[in-house]
């Protein structure tokens, strides 16, 4: 056999070939397919190869990709990152000039309203101490502002200046446990005296528990003090309570709500009167300039404060019994001592009608006939 | 060479300059050393434990002043002071905190001069009674960085009655007194203590004035309070229950208004003080203070002399009401009896001078009885001068003349009794029967007290036992009562006759009293002679007394009234008539109101609640 394929070897391939392709084309045409089947064969040899390959250039090619294209990611988002900071400080210094334009306006607006003669100054610094409340200010002695003056802003008081040094000052805020200033409700006209709490709460002192204090009623400055002119808002009252000696009222001081940057240091104090309602207390954050002092209402220096005197008039039996044989001796037309008439003072006391009440007076009502 | 040599030496110099610099250093510090540690180690320590521990006062609230039914006379109230601390004291802080709380800068200065004895440690009181005014700017000031000197504290202060009710009887406060501080009531006591001066605050101070408390603070070096490290509360004082009645009072303060002078109204059966007023009066508050204000300069420079308690104080003629007792002293004497009669022709004459009646006509035939009645100088003149002054003055003495009557008050006048060891002891001078003459209608060198003519006619009256007069309530007088064995028709007399001065035809007939027997004697006492007033082309008027008790038989109220310059003692009979009247009334109430509980037909309530009425 090997002998005739060597032989025939020729015609043995062709006659091979010839067959396979006469076996090949009637697979072809039984399959009825419009595809050469060595391209079928061809394909099918060759598809997992190149799909081998193709994935591994496509790996290769897209992780390099990716890699360059991460690469550029990140370059671009450092850049935008600086440039979303440089807005943001853009934007936040800008909130800063829009609040402080709005301060400085609301500032001037009362200083030009306000009759006392005050100074801007702004804060530079905060002072030490565990319960130590005190700012540093960039206004001193030259520029007029001397030991015990007043600090304050459109809002409220903020302190009292407690040193001065050429080119700054100290002020001891409201909320430093050793502060103290004088104040008067707007409602009710109850004179007290306002203490720090080393919190940000402030302590209405010296009002009797017998007082009507409401809570949201505003305090202001009474001028009591010597210190703050008569009429600057201190805050409004969050909590009033029955205390052991005193009534116990806290207030939450206005002049710190915007935070504090800009003051004004009252150089000579002029007292207001007291307004009726806290302009712009409990409206939004913006500041708002202090409503104008009521018409009627007369300046009057800070020296010229008059000395309260309690209001309580204090007696005792005595008085009242005192009060009582006056009357019976005006009653009865007697005058103690003098000859004449002998008081009795066992007289029933005279009875005293009291004023009939003026009513209207109804309609007649209809007169029925009887029937 | 030379030059190496130069510096050497001036090397050498230079070190021993240092080193005896440095020995001198050295020596300088152990000498501070010793001074601080060794020498004066003491001092420094105190020094500096006061710097850190301050001691604030506590004061005691006094104790009230109550009377008889418990109502409230003198109270307390809550107030704030103002301490000036000398440790921190600057000089400089002074005129403004003078400014701030208006006070006399030269006032403040007098007062630190006058505590500069006291330790430094001790705060001075320089206000009281702040104003919530005063409170804001001494709250608002006292800082470290302003005036730290400042120190507010509580205290509970005198509420008096005001217009000057009852103010010479309760008396006012003050700080005390260097020359009080010596006496031993007061030995207690430091300079800048609060005490009674006057009436019940000085008579019963200790009972009052309660134990101060204190409180002491650690402070830091800038002197904030940084905690209490403790604290002795204040003891306060006792009430005291006087046996004032206040309506009576009141009805005696209200007749006395407008008028100068003093009365006083007792019950002669116990001594007990049922009212006492003296006019012109002053305001307590203005006065119970550490203060020396304009008011405080005005009162004590007052010419009325306000601060006089002319109830107790006042020693002037007794005039006719003095004739009671030269009438019991005639009877008692046997050189009178009850129908023994004078005739008055308007006056007499004794010992070659003219003694006039006060009824120019005369009185006509006048016996005892009548001779009280229309006070009839010449009787009386002639009973002087029939019993002669020593027999006056025995049964004057007997009724409490001539002698304090131990009222718990101080500075209480005893009056002159004049007799003739009197006159020789005290003027060094023979007595003249004219004197007696004088004397035995009231004037002449006798004088009395309003209280001392209560306390005798009201002895008088409950037939001859004279109880010490006393103010406080529910404890015994000072001295015991005094009995005198009279001879009770005698006293019965007497009586008779100053029934008919009010109830007949008297002196005094305005002054009855509707539904009470009051009986009671006029008085006009001459303050300057005739014949004075004619050389000076002056007119004085005289001083109107009267004295009284009711009800006729067991009184059980006398009232004395002066009312100086009231010209006539009837004038004076109508305010001891409101008085009787008002306790007269008050029992009627009281009785209804036991008898009927619940019956409210009076005019008058209680106002405190007080059980009286």
């Amino acid at each position: 056999m090997d002998g005739f394929l060597g032989r025939y070897r020729n015609l043995s391939v062709l006659v091979i070939v010839i067959m396979a392709q006469l076996v090949l084309l009637a697979v072809q045409v039984k399959n009825n397919q419009d595809v050469r089947l060595i391209r079928v064969w061809a394909v099918t040899a060759m598809t997992p190869l190149a799909r081998v390959l193709e994935g591994i250039r496509a790996n290769t090619f897209g992780v390099a990709g990716e890699y360059w294209q991460l690469l550029e990611v990140r370059s671009e988002n450092r850049t935008m990152k600086v440039d979303l900071d440089r807005l943001k400080l853009e934007n936040q210094y800008l909130k800063e000039e829009l609040a402080t334009a709005k301060r400085v306006e609301a500032m001037a607006s009362f200083v030009q309203r306000n009759p006392s003669k005050t100074i801007g100054a702004r804060i530079i610094g905060a002072g030490s101490g565990m319960n130590s409340k005190v700012v540093f200010i960039d206004r001193g002695s030259t520029s007029g502002v001397l030991k015990g003056m007043p600090v304050i802003t459109p809002d409220g008081i903020v302190g009292k200046v407690t040193a001065s040094y050429p080119v700054g000052a100290q002020v001891m805020l409201i909320t430093d446990p050793t502060f103290a200033c004088g104040v008067v409700s707007d409602k009710s006209r109850i004179h007290g005296t306002v203490r720090g709490q080393g919190n940000n709460q402030l302590l209405v002192d010296y009002i009797q528990n017998e007082q009507q204090v409401a809570v949201g009623e505003v305090f202001y400055t009474s001028g009591d003090d010597r210190i703050f002119p008569k009429g600057l808002p201190v805050g409004p009252v969050r909590v009033a309570r029955q205390g052991k000696l005193f009534k116990e009222i806290y207030l939450a001081p206005t002049a710190f709500e915007k935070g504090l940057e800009e003051v004004l240091v009252v150089l000579e104090g002029v007292h207001q009167q007291i307004p009726d309602l806290l302009p712009g207390a409990g409206t939004g954050p913006e500041a708002k300039p202090l409503a104008p002092p009521p018409s009627e209402s007369v300046p009057t220096p800070v020296d010229a404060t008059p000395q309260q005197k309690p209001d309580q008039k204090l007696s005792t039996d005595a008085d009242k019994l005192l009060e009582k044989y006056r009357s019976i001796g005006e009653q009865q037309g007697v005058r103690y001592g003098n000859p004449g008439r002998v008081p009795n003072f066992n007289a029933p006391p005279p009875v005293v009608k009291p004023p009939a009440p003026k009513t209207e007076t109804p309609p007649a009502a209809p007169v029925v006939p009887p029937n | 060479m030379r030059f190496l040599r130069d510096e050497s030496k001036f090397a050498q110099g230079k070190i021993a300059f240092l080193q005896y610099l440095s020995v001198g250093v050295f020596l300088l510090i152990l000498g501070g050393y010793w001074n601080l540690q060794i020498r004066n180690e003491e001092i420094y320590s105190l020094k500096a434990e006061r710097n850190r521990i301050k001691a604030l006062p506590i004061p005691a609230p006094r104790g009230k002043i109550l009377d008889r039914d418990k109502r409230v006379i003198v109270d307390n109230h809550s107030s704030f002071s103002v301490l000036l601390s000398r440790e921190t004291l600057k000089e400089e802080h002074l005129k403004p905190i003078a400014e701030g709380l208006d006070l006399d800068y030269d006032e403040l200065l007098a007062k630190l001069k006058r505590h500069r004895a006291r330790p430094k440690y001790q705060a001075i009181f320089i206000k009281e009674e702040l104003t919530p005014a005063e409170i804001a700017f001494v709250e608002s000031h006292r800082d470290p960085d302003t005036y730290p000197e400042l120190e507010l504290i509580h205290t509970e202060r005198r509420v008096y009655p005001e217009s000057g009710f009852g103010a010479h009887l309760i008396g006012y406060v003050g700080e005390v007194s260097e020359s009080e501080l010596n006496l031993a009531d007061f030995a207690k006591y430091q300079q800048g203590d609060l005490v009674g001066k006057t009436g019940i605050e000085r008579q019963y101070n200790d009972l009052l004035a309660g134990v101060d408390g204190q409180r002491q603070v650690l402070v830091d070096n800038k002197g904030n309070e940084r905690r209490t490290l403790g604290m002795k509360p204040a003891v306060p004082g006792k009430p005291v229950e006087l046996t004032i009645d206040l309506d009576v009072q009141t009805v005696m303060e209200l007749a006395m208004d407008g008028r100068r002078g003093g009365a006083v109204a007792l019950d002669p059966r116990n001594g007990e003080v049922l009212a006492m007023v003296s006019r012109p009066g002053f305001n307590l508050s203005s006065l119970s203070s550490r203060e020396r204000n304009r008011q405080w300069r005005e009162i004590f420079s007052n010419p009325e002399k306000p601060l006089l308690n002319r109830a107790i104080q006042a020693q002037m003629a007794p005039g006719s009401t003095f004739k009671p007792i030269v009438a019991l002293a005639a009877l008692e004497s046997g050189e009178i009896t009850n129908d023994t009669s004078f005739g008055c022709g308007g006056g007499l004459n004794f010992f070659g001078r003219y003694f006039h009646c006060h009824n120019k006509k005369g009185h006509g035939a006048t016996t005892l009885k009548k001779a009280l009645a229309q006070s009839c100088d010449v009787y009386f003149y002639n009973v002087g001068n029939k019993i002669g002054i020593d027999k006056i003055a025995e049964y004057a003495k007997i009724a409490g003349f001539g002698a304090k009557t131990g009222i718990d008050l101080p500075a209480e006048a005893e009056g002159t009794l004049p007799s003739s060891k009197w006159k020789i002891r005290a003027l060094r001078e023979k007595w003249y029967g004219g004197d007696t003459i004088s004397v035995a209608i009231g004037q002449g060198y006798l004088t009395s007290t309003p209280i001392q003519l209560a306390h005798a006619i009201g002895g008088l009256a409950i037939g001859g036992i004279w109880h010490t007069p006393h103010l406080l309530k529910g404890e015994p007088a000072s001295k015991p009562a005094r009995k005198a064995d009279l001879n009770l028709d005698h006293v019965r007399f007497v009586v008779d006759g100053m029934c008919e001065v009010v109830n007949g035809w008297g002196t005094a007939t305005n002054s009855r009293v509707p539904g009470v027997e009051m009986c009671g004697k006029t008085g006009t006492a001459q303050t300057v002679s005739n014949e004075y007033q004619k050389a000076r082309n002056i007119h004085v008027k005289d001083n109107a007394w009267f004295v009284a008790f009711a009800p006729r038989v067991n009184p059980e109220i006398a009232v004395a009234v002066l009312f100086e310059e009231g010209e006539h003692g009837n004038l004076a009979g109508t305010i001891a008539r409101d008085v009787v009247k008002a306790h007269f009334d008050k029992k009627a109430r009281k009785d209804m109101s036991q008898s009927q509980p619940g019956a409210a037909t009076a005019g008058l309530q209680t106002p405190a609640g007080g059980a009286g009425n």
